[in-house]
């Protein structure tokens, strides 16, 4: 270190702010590696068991009766229950899976079929680069 | 006197910009994920989004992109914030990008499993991909459960156009398990994953951040914001922490189905690695991976210890292959203030010398 910045160094003096982070710092790894050794500790991985197991057990029987009360309530208004929601939304996944093919099918036929008229041009090359976005429609394909 | 009347202003000056920038940080969300995009195919919840392209088709690589990003959170890490997004940085490069979002899981995709990610979603994404780009080869980029599904993927579909696969702190090898946290804190001894299922049906974000998070409890509770406290006058590191704040407490579900096979599967039964994995009856054997291969592995990663993705490369077919260590966590290894020196460099070059 030159002089010049050791005589500025003692001029500035103790400082009690970086003092103060360097202490608070310190208590932090300190902290920071207790809580590691306890959390990575297999007792404590047993003592969240041993919490959790009542808890979701709770959960999950608190969840049953409202949905079966749920379920009845719904019955005597003539709806349609949370489970038949389900099932059909999981079908309507189902169809768009389906529909997804056969638009598939459908490109690759046109793409497929030689036609006297200008073949379309791909969507790559129709792409204009650096211009403004252009949407795309999750059917075009 | 002068001195005081001096330093009361700026001290006041600064004072101010402490509390606004707290107020802020505290009460609103960051925006992230700002790169132009469209979607051009939509699934479920999942969508297929393409990046605008910056540079015009001549001057791009000709093999595409496609980034696979974990179930349990949203992808929009890979596009941070402007001037620190991976998105950005590989549009700026001439890639021609995609990438797949899997949405939020819901109560009606309670019993989707990795199959379905892996056998259906993936292949038609890929279609799709392959449809509007006219490209008959592409690249996949996964990263975490991202890296899993995309492994699964190349091993069991290597002849359907992909050209090279690249994975990030992928978690594939369960074999040390003292070495793994999220392996013990989910050891079937204290874990019952039947009746956490059978309680919220699909695994709640709030526990994936709460267990997330006491990987590292200190760190992740408390040093974070005593990081914001020091830093509070200095804009661009407030600007920077709120943006990955916004992130990080922005976690969702994770699908039940897919997360008990995860779990089961991979944590219990390594049965990857073991070569006695099954998705919908067709066994995974990693030597039919036959595409080129990068493995990123974050040296400094808690989630994904090196442990987890180190004995890959011996198990895969690939005859072109790497191992790439770049320092850094699971996630500051693409996103953080350091990942555009550290990592997207060597990634992109690697990706480049295998996109033409």
């Amino acid at each position: 270190m030159s002089e010049a910045k050791k005589e500025l160094e003692v001029k500035k003096g103790l400082d009690v702010k970086k003092v103060l982070r360097d202490v608070r710092d310190a208590g932090m790894d300190a902290w920071a590696k207790v809580m590691l050794r306890l959390t990575y500790s297999h007792r404590y991985q047993r003592l969240q068991g041993f919490i959790a197991k009542p808890s979701l057990l709770a959960i999950a029987l608190f969840r049953k009766t409202t949905e079966s009360a749920m379920s009845g309530v719904l019955a005597r208004l003539n709806m349609p229950s949370r489970g038949d929601v389900l099932t059909l939304s999981q079908r309507m996944t189902h169809i768009e899976m389906v529909l997804d093919d056969v638009g598939a099918g459908f490109d690759q036929l046109r793409r497929s079929i030689p036609t006297t008229r200008p073949q379309r041009t791909p969507s790559h090359d129709r792409d204009i680069g650096t211009g403004p976005p252009h949407a795309f429609s999750a059917k075009e394909a | 006197m002068a001195a005081a009347q001096e330093t009361s202003p700026g001290l006041l000056s600064r004072v101010s910009t402490m509390v606004g920038n707290l107020i802020k940080v505290t009460t609103t969300k960051s925006r992230i994920g700002q790169t132009p995009r469209q979607a051009i195919w939509t699934l479920n919840k999942a969508t297929l989004y393409r990046y605008t392209p910056v540079k015009p088709p001549e001057e791009r690589h000709r093999v595409p992109l496609l980034l696979v990003f974990a179930l349990m959170n949203k992808s929009s890490i890979l596009d941070l914030r402007p001037g620190n997004s991976f998105v950005e940085h590989m549009v700026q490069k001439g890639y021609d990008l995609y990438l797949l979002d899997w949405g939020v899981a819901g109560p009606e995709d309670v019993s989707m499993s990795l199959e379905d990610y892996v056998l259906d979603y993936i292949p038609r994404a890929v279609r799709k991909l392959k449809a509007v780009s006219g490209s008959e080869t592409f690249n996949l980029l996964g990263w975490c459960i991202g890296a899993i599904l995309s492994t699964l993927y190349a091993s069991l579909r290597p002849s359907e156009g992909l050209k090279s696969l690249i994975l990030l702190t992928a978690p594939l090898d369960f074999t040390d398990t003292e070495q793994i946290s999220l392996a013990r804190m989910t050891d079937e001894r204290y874990f019952d994953v039947d009746r956490l299922l059978q309680a919220f049906g699909n695994m709640p974000a709030g526990l994936i951040d709460y267990g997330a998070k006491m990987l590292k409890p200190v760190e992740n509770f408390v040093g974070g914001y005593v990081r914001l406290l020091d830093n509070l006058d200095n804009p661009k590191v407030v600007e920077s922490w709120h943006a990955m704040n916004t992130w990080v407490n922005d976690a969702i579900p994770l699908a039940g189905g897919a997360y008990r096979q995860l779990i089961l599967d991979f944590y219990r039964g390594n049965k990857l690695m073991k070569g006695t994995l099954t998705i919908r009856g067709e066994k995974v054997d990693l030597s039919d991976l036959r595409a080129s291969l990068l493995n990123v592995i974050a040296q400094d990663d808690h989630i994904t210890p090196p442990c987890q993705s180190a004995r890959l490369l011996e198990k895969v077919g690939s005859t072109d292959k790497q191992e790439l260590r770049v320092p850094g966590g699971h996630i500051g290894v693409m996103a953080g203030s350091a990942a555009s020196k550290s990592t997207w460099p060597k990634v992109e070059a690697w990706i480049a010398a295998h996109s033409d």
